[in-house]
C-alpha cells in the first residue's frame, strides 16, 4: 500500500511555467483523475513523476522514499511505470518482446549467465515469455503476439504499451491519455482493468481528456490549468467548479 | 582436389574468419545504440599488445591472446565513460578521434611498435581451425545474449533509451558493457590477426579497417547475428570474384555502404529475414480469415 506524493512541484522551461506549487496525493487502492485543457502542464507532471524531466522546486516522494532527483531507472526500480501520451513502443519489434521488455525490473540473472546463456538465464526467458503471454491473454491480444508492434491500430499500440507498463509489477501507474483515439466499447473495456487494478491496491494517476470516462472511474480528481492547480475533489464537484468550467472555456 | 581448392583458398577463408570477428565486434555496440568506431582502434591495441608480448617478451602466445583480449576489454571499458555523455553522431566522432589516437601512437612510439613498418616475424600459431572455433563461440556467446536478459536490454535502449530507462534499464550499464563485450571481441580478434598473418602495422587497424567493419553491418544486417558474418563474407568474396575490384576495396566498399543504406537500411540478411516473416504473417492472416476469425 503506498502512496506518491508531490510536495509544491514546480517546473520551468525558460519562462514556461509548466508546473507552479503542484500538490497531489495519488494513494494506493484508487484511480486518481489529472485533467486539464491542453498544455496545462499534464504530461509534464508525469515526466517529474518519473525522473525524465528534473524539478525546478518541490519534492516527489513515494511513501518515505524521496524520488525528487531519482534517475528514470531508479524510479522505475521503486515501483513506478508510465505509458506515454505520444504511443512509444517498440516499433518494428513483435508485440511479445515488447511486453517482455517490460519484465526488465524483476530480471535477476547474472551477467555471466546471460553471455552464455546458462540455464538460469534460459529458464529466465522463458518464464518472462510466458509471464507476457499471459498478459496478452488478458488484454485479448494473443492473436497479435508476432506482429510488429508499430503496425497495429492505434488502440492496439495502446495496449501494448499498457501491458508493458504492467509487466514491471508497478505499485503507481501513471497513464497520459491510455483512451485517446478510442471508441466507447474499447474505453470502457480499458476502464475495467483500471479499475480492477486499483481494486487490486494499485496507484492509479489518470490523465484524460474524456470528462465521461474520468467520472465514471475516479474518485478524485485535480484539474490544471496553465501549470497550477485550480480545483481538485470529486469528479462532479470538481466539474461544475466555475473556475475549471471558465478554464476549460477560455482554452 | 578437396584439399588442393582449400588450400588454395586458405588466405581468403582465414581473411573471412578474421573479419567475421571485427563484425561482430563491431556489431555489438550497434546493437546497445551505441554509435562507436572505436573498434578499429581495440582491434590494433590486442593484435599490438599481444605481438609484443611475444616477440619482446617471450610470453607464450595464449597468455598474449588473453592479455591482449583483456586490454580491448579495458580500454572499451575506460571509453565508455566519456562517451556516456555523448549520442549518436559525436559518440561517432569521438571514438575516431580514439582510432586516430591509436594509429598515431602505434607510428610514433618506435621503440614498441616498430613504427610505421610494424612488427614482422610473429610466429603463425593461428590456424584456420582455431579462426574458425572462436568465430563459432563468439557467434555463440552473441546468440547467448541475444536470447537472454542482456540482448534484451541492448534492443531496448538501442530502440528508445527513454522507454528503456522507464523500465528500469540503466543505460549507463548496458551500453558499458557492450562496449566491453565489443572491446573483448575486437581485442581477441585483434590478437588472432597477430598471430595469423607474421607482421602487424599501423595502418592494417586505420580508415580502412573502420570502413570495413562499418560496411559488413550495414551491408549484412543489424538486427540477425548472421548479418554481420554473411556481409563479410559477400564483401570479402566479392573482389575475389572480380579481380580488378580488389584494388578499389575501400572505394566500392563505400559505394555499397551509399546503395544499402538508401535502398536496403535493413541490410541485404535481415530484409531477408523480415520478407520470410511477412509472408509467415500473412499466411497466418489468411488461415485465419478462412476459418471466419476475423476479429
Ligand atoms: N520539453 C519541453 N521544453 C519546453 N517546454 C515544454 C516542454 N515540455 C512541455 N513544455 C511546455 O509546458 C507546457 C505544458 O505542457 P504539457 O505537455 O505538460 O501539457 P499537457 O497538459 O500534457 O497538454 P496536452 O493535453 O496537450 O497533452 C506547455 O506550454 C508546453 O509547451
Ligand atoms: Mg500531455
Amino acid at each position: 500500500m503506498s502512496t506518491l506524493v508531490l510536495d509544491r512541484v514546480s517546473k520551468r522551461f525558460g519562462g514556461v511555467i509548466a508546473a507552479d506549487n503542484v500538490s497531489m496525493q495519488v494513494p494506493s487502492g484508487r484511480i486518481t483523475g489529472l485533467i486539464g485543457p491542453n498544455g496545462a502542464g499534464k504530461t509534464t507532471i508525469v515526466n517529474l513523476i518519473t525522473g525524465m524531466m528534473e524539478l525546478t522546486a518541490g519534492a516527489i516522494k513515494l511513501d518515505d522514499r524521496d524520488l525528487s532527483t531519482t534517475s528514470p531507472h531508479e524510479v522505475s526500480r521503486a515501483g513506478l511505470a508510465r505509458t506515454f501520451q505520444n504511443i512509444r513502443l517498440f516499433k518494428e519489434a513483435p508485440v511479445i518482446d515488447n511486453v517482455m521488455g517490460g519484465f526488465h525490473r524483476h530480471e535477476k540473472c547474472s551477467l555471466v549467465s546471460s553471455l552464455f546463456a546458462l540455464p538460469s538465464a534460459r529458464a529466465e526467458t522463458r518464464q518472462i515469455r510466458e509471464k507476457a503471454g499471459a498478459l496478452l491473454e488478458k488484454f485479448g491480444m494473443t492473436r497479435y503476439a508476432s506482429y510488429p508492434a508499430g503496425s497495429l491500430a492505434y488502440g492496439h499500440q495502446r495496449r501494448v504499451e499498457m501491458m508493458r507498463a504492467l509487466a514491471s509489477g508497478p505499485s503507481v501507474l501513471l497513464l497520459d491519455e491510455p483512451v485517446a483515439g478510442m471508441n466507447d466499447v474499447e474505453a470502457g473495456e480499458l476502464g475495467g482493468i483500471f479499475r480492477e487494478l486499483a481494486n487490486g491496491g494499485m496507484a492509479v494517476l489518470l490523465i484524460e481528456h474524456n470528462m465521461r470516462f474520468v467520472t465514471k472511474l475516479c474518485e478524485h480528481v485535480y484539474v490544471l490549468d496553465g501549470g497550477r492547480l485550480i480545483a481538485e475533489g470529486p469528479p462532479k464537484q470538481v466539474t461544475s467548479d466555475p473556475a475549471v468550467i471558465a478554464a476549460y472555456l477560455g482554452a | 582436389m578437396m584439399s588442393d581448392l582449400f588450400i588454395a583458398y586458405r588466405p581468403l577463408i582465414d581473411l573471412f574468419l578474421l573479419h567475421s570477428g571485427f563484425a561482430l565486434g563491431q556489431y555489438i555496440v550497434l546493437r546497445a545504440g551505441v554509435f562507436s568506431v572505436a573498434n578499429a582502434g581495440l582491434t590494433a591495441i590486442g593484435a599490438y599488445l599481444s605481438a609484443w608480448l611475444t616477440l619482446r617478451a617471450g610470453v607464450h602466445p595464449a597468455l598474449s591472446v588473453i592479455a591482449g583480449t583483456a586490454a580491448g576489454t579495458l580500454v572499451a571499458l575506460l571509453l565508455s565513460w566519456p562517451l556516456a555523455r555523448l549520442r549518436g553522431v559525436y559518440q561517432a566522432i569521438a571514438t575516431l578521434a580514439f582510432v586516430q589516437v591509436v594509429l598515431s601512437l602505434n607510428v610514433y612510439s618506435e621503440r614498441f611498435t616498430g613504427g610505421a613498418m610494424g612488427m614482422n616475424g610473429i610466429p603463425k600459431v593461428v590456424s584456420t581451425g582455431t579462426l574458425f572455433i572462436s568465430l563459432l563461440v563468439t557467434l555463440y556467446i552473441i546468440w547467448a545474449i541475444s536470447r537472454t536478459r542482456l540482448g534484451r536490454a541492448f534492443d531496448a535502449i538501442r530502440q528508445d533509451e527513454m522507454v528503456a530507462a522507464s523500465l528500469g534499464a540503466s543505460v549507463r550499464y548496458y551500453q558499458s558493457v557492450a562496449f566491453a563485450i565489443s572491446g573483448a571481441i575486437a581485442g581477441y580478434f585483434g590478437a588472432m590477426e597477430a598471430f595469423n598473418t607474421y607482421t602487424i602495422e599501423p595502418q592494417r587497424f586505420g580508415f580502412d579497417f573502420l570502413v570495413a567493419a562499418l560496411t559488413y553491418v550495414v551491408f549484412g544486417g543489424r538486427r540477425s547475428i548472421w548479418g554481420p558474418v554473411v556481409g563479410a563474407a559477400v564483401l570479402i568474396a566479392l573482389p575475389e570474384l572480380a579481380r580488378p575490384l580488389a584494388e578499389y576495396r575501400t572505394l566500392v566498399y563505400g559505394l555499397i555502404m551509399i546503395v544499402v543504406m538508401a535502398h536496403l537500411p535493413r541490410g541485404v540478411f535481415d530484409t531477408f529475414v523480415e520478407y520470410l516473416h511477412r509472408r509467415r504473417m500473412a499466411r497466418m492472416d489468411r488461415a485465419a480469415i478462412a476459418k471466419g476469425d476475423n476479429a
